[in-house]
């Protein structure tokens, strides 16, 4: 994606705030059109039985083709979009017509139907009051829903005014009034009406088309013949898959618990009327039997993943997406319209997971997204990177000791780094960051025995210790890179705590970086490799738990290693051995609350300090842990907890994202830092060593005093002030 | 059940009326069409009889009447959404044109949800007839400009509903 085109969406005032609005508006209005309704249950519904449709695509659509034949209906499957434009243009030459009456369809939209057709001599008006007013622009919809959504007023007023003839004023109810007078007399006159279609069934050959202003009814009633462009996809077995398409679509899609308009079409209806269903394949049924990738098509085209994504609310449907947008957009993409165009598209998502919360076919669009980048070209540099350095721990290791020295002289005091040389600098300078250490943590450790065991192999030295220790459940302590060498004091504060709670913590020395930054920059084999030496290191020692407390690491081991070595025989097992040991820092500490007599009545304290908590996506979302931490900050770490607005939103560090879209990653943080400052607290609490480089950096450079800590430091501190 | 629907759809903008007799919603209609042109979709016998003064407009003139009469097969209390079947093309026509619509539901019809619909719908799309199955929840609305909700776009911009109750 072009810096530029990113640069000017950002820059785009009236896009930003309009996405902002939307993003503010439409989680309450999706909570109320839920209400009373099992969302999870709904949405598990139409996974499975979009998933067992997909298994049998090519069935489903021959019992569809018969059926609505036998309705009277034909039925054309287009392989290609030139198939499918060529047959749309033999049917409206056949009906001598030369105009064409549109209600929405993302279909002609992703074979580019109306270009093809002007050039035929076809004319195509848009009736659908969005489509039409990109029509009039000359745009694509920046959103499957919403397609004008980055239009304003007056840029609206002024398309009228070119289209009509006479001046349009900018007042929206006005503007309505305009297009219905306008596109009535092309109501009236079309000759042939186009539509998709939000579901077809193939017990009965019958269409469901959802709408809301009216457009849909008229034109697949007044044209003589209706054609229907409807993706393969669509095709549910029967009637009571449809009806949760229907039920989910509207609400998860702009709040509203149905639309106006909910038609149901079987076969022409009326003498001498004709109803062709061209059904568009378009890779979709090769995408169907794709192991991997299949689970895209269960899509049903809400837009949620959009709504919800904290980087199409910077950037819009423009620049996150190319036909299809948002988190879906990225993965349908390179199958519909080829990976040259999805090549910049799939690096744009920081992988919040945001969008898999609210999908309504359950679609692991995040997972699917990372998986694709392993399928796109890689920057040069990289080999070395991920293919040399980082499956050589001591080589890694010793790079980021190195680092310690060449970041000196950006240094300011206080330690912080403000400034980077050259062209980094304009870019970066939104936060400032922290240095690595001069010492990390597995440093401190192996250099102190005695206070915590350097992991196997030494364990002799601490014999005595042993056999103290025996009774105590027995955690292997995994920091993560960042932690170990950025904040060596933060996993400190996590080991001092879980031993005060009553655990045994050791620090196997032999741990390596989770695979994670491997795996995000598509380097599928990296992430493998080191899934396989992690895992061998933490099943070496018998224990009860593996303590990690950077929350992507503990999706990483937990979640991640399991997949990517399913198909590995010989660590498929260990794999899920080591998944069911892995918790977050919370967690433990979480389960000790109330087990110990040593700490003091959190109601004898007076006075409470008031923290605000930032849930990182990888926690939330990720490990699905988010009232652990709450417990043990108000529990163990005797704090109130004072809510921030959108406190699961992403800060915007997503690891190295931040430093390849700067100027994405930092709008992001600023909605953070607002959402901060309104909260009043002066302490954040934060279970993330990444969100904390990134709130704290930018909370710096934005000259406030509000401090950022990791509940592990906020439990640690008060262990000590009570000691 | 008709507290429901009438909550859900007063909800998204449709003006719900309550009559014992059909005459009264008969009265109810003309008054709303101050002498305009009325066109009809299917209606039952005793509701087309007791039009006994409205002379409906040709079907191929739905384009111009003000206002257009219905009668629906069934209601939906969870979203105050109408089912109504429209086969014929002119009939549809003629309930998408006008800029008033006014449907008449048996109190009786009106179901929970969606859901409860499943079985009237599916026979009549199994019925070997070609069908058109219209769900219409509200007058026809658009949030395409600056997502600012405006009522009436191509459909109508009023949706008056007429639950005839004890029946
Ligand atoms: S993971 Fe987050 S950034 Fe990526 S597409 Fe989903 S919501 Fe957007
Ligand atoms: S991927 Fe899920 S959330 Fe996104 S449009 Fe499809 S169904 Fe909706």
């Amino acid at each position: 994606m072009g810096r530029a085109t990113i640069k000017k969406k950002i820059h785009d005032t009236f896009l930003r705030r309009a996405l902002k609005n939307f993003a503010a508006a439409y989680p309450v209005a999706r909570a109320k059109a839920f209400e009373g309704i099992d969302f999870e249950g709904l949405r598990g519904r139409i996974s499975d039985t979009k998933k067992a449709g997909l298994k049998e695509l090519p069935e489903l659509v021959s019992r569809f083709k018969s059926r609505a034949e036998q309705a009277g209906a034909t039925v054309h499957v287009c392989a290609t979009p030139e198939d499918a434009n060529r047959t749309i243009l033999g049917i409206i030459r056949e009906k001598g017509a030369d105009f064409l009456i549109k209600s929405k369809a993302m279909t002609s939209e992703e074979i580019e139907l109306n270009p093809y057709l002007e050039k035929k001599g076809i004319r195509c008006l848009e009736t659908d009051l969005g489509e039409w007013i990109i029509q009039l622009a000359g745009e694509r919809p920046s959103h499957m829903v919403m397609p004008a959504i980055h239009k304003n007023k007056e840029e609206v007023a002024e398309l009228f005014s070119r289209a009509t003839g006479h001046e349009c004023p900018p007042d929206i109810p006005s503007l309505v009034w305009t297009a219905r007078e306008a596109l009535r007399s092309g109501f009236l006159t079309g000759q042939v009406g186009l539509s998709g279609a939000n579901a077809a069934m193939a017990d009965t050959g019958t269409l469901a088309i959802i709408t809301n202003e009216g457009n849909g009814r008229l034109v697949t009633t007044l044209p003589r013949t209706h054609i229907a462009l409807v993706g393969v996809e669509k095709i549910v077995p029967s009637l009571t898959e449809a009806l949760d398409v229907i039920s989910v679509l509207p609400k998860n899609a702009t709040g509203q618990k149905i639309t106006s308009y909910v038609s149901f079409i079987k076969g022409p209806t009326g003498e001498g009327r004709e109803l062709h269903i061209v059904l568009l394949d378009n890779g979709r049924l090769k995408l169907a039997a794709d192991p991997d990738f299949s689970e895209a098509l269960k899509c049903v085209k809400c837009g949620a993943c959009a709504n919800v994504c904290p980087i199409y609310e910077i950037v819009g449907g423009h620049v996150f997406g190319h036909i299809y947008v948002g988190g879906i957009g990225l993965v349908l993409t390179p199958f519909f319209h080829g990976f040259d165009k999805a090549e910049d598209i799939l690096k744009l998502c920081i992988g919040c997971k945001k969008c898999n919360e609210v999908c309504a076919a359950k679609i692991d669009i995040e997972g699917l997204i990372v998986d694709l980048r392993d399928r796109i070209r890689k920057p040069v540099g990289q080999k070395f990177l991920f293919g040399t350095m980082m499956k050589n721990r001591r080589l890694f290791h010793a790079t980021l000791r190195t680092l310690y020295l060449a970041q000196k002289p950006f240094q300011s005091a206080g330690g912080r780094i403000r400034h980077l040389p050259l062209i980094l600098d304009s870019e970066t300078k939104f936060r400032t960051l922290p240095p690595i250490a001069e010492k990390p943590f597995r440093d401190i450790v192996a250099e102190r025995p005695g206070t915590g065991d350097q992991g196997p192999g030494t364990r002799k030295s601490n014999s005595k210790l042993k056999t103290q220790n025996s009774k105590l459940e027995k955690v292997l302590f995994y920091t993560g890179c960042l932690a170990d060498f950025v904040y060596p004091d933060m996993c400190r504060d996590a080991k001092e705590s879980l031993e005060k709670l009553g655990y045994e913590v050791i620090f196997p020395q032999e741990q390596t970086c989770c695979g994670i930054p491997a795996r995000y920059s598509g380097e599928m084999a990296v992430a493998k490799d080191m899934a396989r030496i992690n895992t061998d290191v933490l099943l070496a020692e018998e224990a009860n738990y593996v303590a990690t407390i950077c929350p992507t690491c503990t999706m990483s081991l937990k979640h991640d290693f399991q997949k990517l070595l399913e198909g590995d025989e010989a660590f498929r097992e260990k794999a899920r051995k080591l998944a069911d040991k892995v918790f977050n820092f919370s967690e433990l500490a979480a389960r000790k609350i109330g087990n110990e007599g040593q700490w003091p009545e959190i109601g004898s304290m007076a006075v409470r300090d008031v923290v605000t908590y930032h849930d990182a996506c990888h926690l939330k979302r990720g490990c699905g842990v988010h009232e652990e931490p709450r417990k043990v900050l108000r529990e163990l770490a005797g704090v109130e907890i004072r809510e921030m607005a959108d406190c699961d939103k992403c800060c915007g560090f997503g690891g190295s994202y931040s430093i390849k879209y700067p100027e994405i990653s930092q709008e992001v943080l600023k909605n953070k830092l607002e959402n901060i400052k309104a909260s009043g607290a002066q302490t954040v609490a934060v279970d993330c060593p990444g969100c904390k480089l990134q709130t704290e950096g930018g909370l710096e450079a934005a000259g406030s005093s509000v401090k950022v800590e990791h509940s592990a430091t906020l439990v640690a501190r008060r262990l000590r002030q009570t000691k | 059940m008709i507290d429901a629907f009438q909550r859900s759809a007063e909800a998204v903008g449709a003006t719900i009326k309550r009559f014992i007799s059909v005459t009264e919603g008969v009265s109810y209609i003309r008054d709303l069409a101050a002498g305009a042109p009325i066109s009809a979709s299917f209606l039952p016998q005793e509701i087309r009889e007791a039009f006994t003064e409205t002379s409906f407009a040709h079907p191929d003139d739905a384009a111009d009447a003000r206002l257009c009469v219905s009668f629906a097969k069934a209601g939906i209390a969870a979203t105050g959404s109408l089912l109504l079947e429209l086969a014929d093309p002119r009939e549809r026509g003629a309930t998408a044109l006008p800029l008033l619509h006014a449907v008449f539901v048996k109190g009786s019809t009106i179901v929970a949800d969606l859901y409860a619909l499943h079985e009237i719908i599916a026979c009549e799309l199994n019925s070997p007839k070609s069908a058109y199955l219209s769900l219409t929840t509200g007058p026809s609305r658009t949030a395409d400009i600056e997502r600012v909700l405006t009522i009436g776009v191509h459909g109508p911009k009023e949706l008056h509903v007429l639950v005839l109750e004890g029946v």
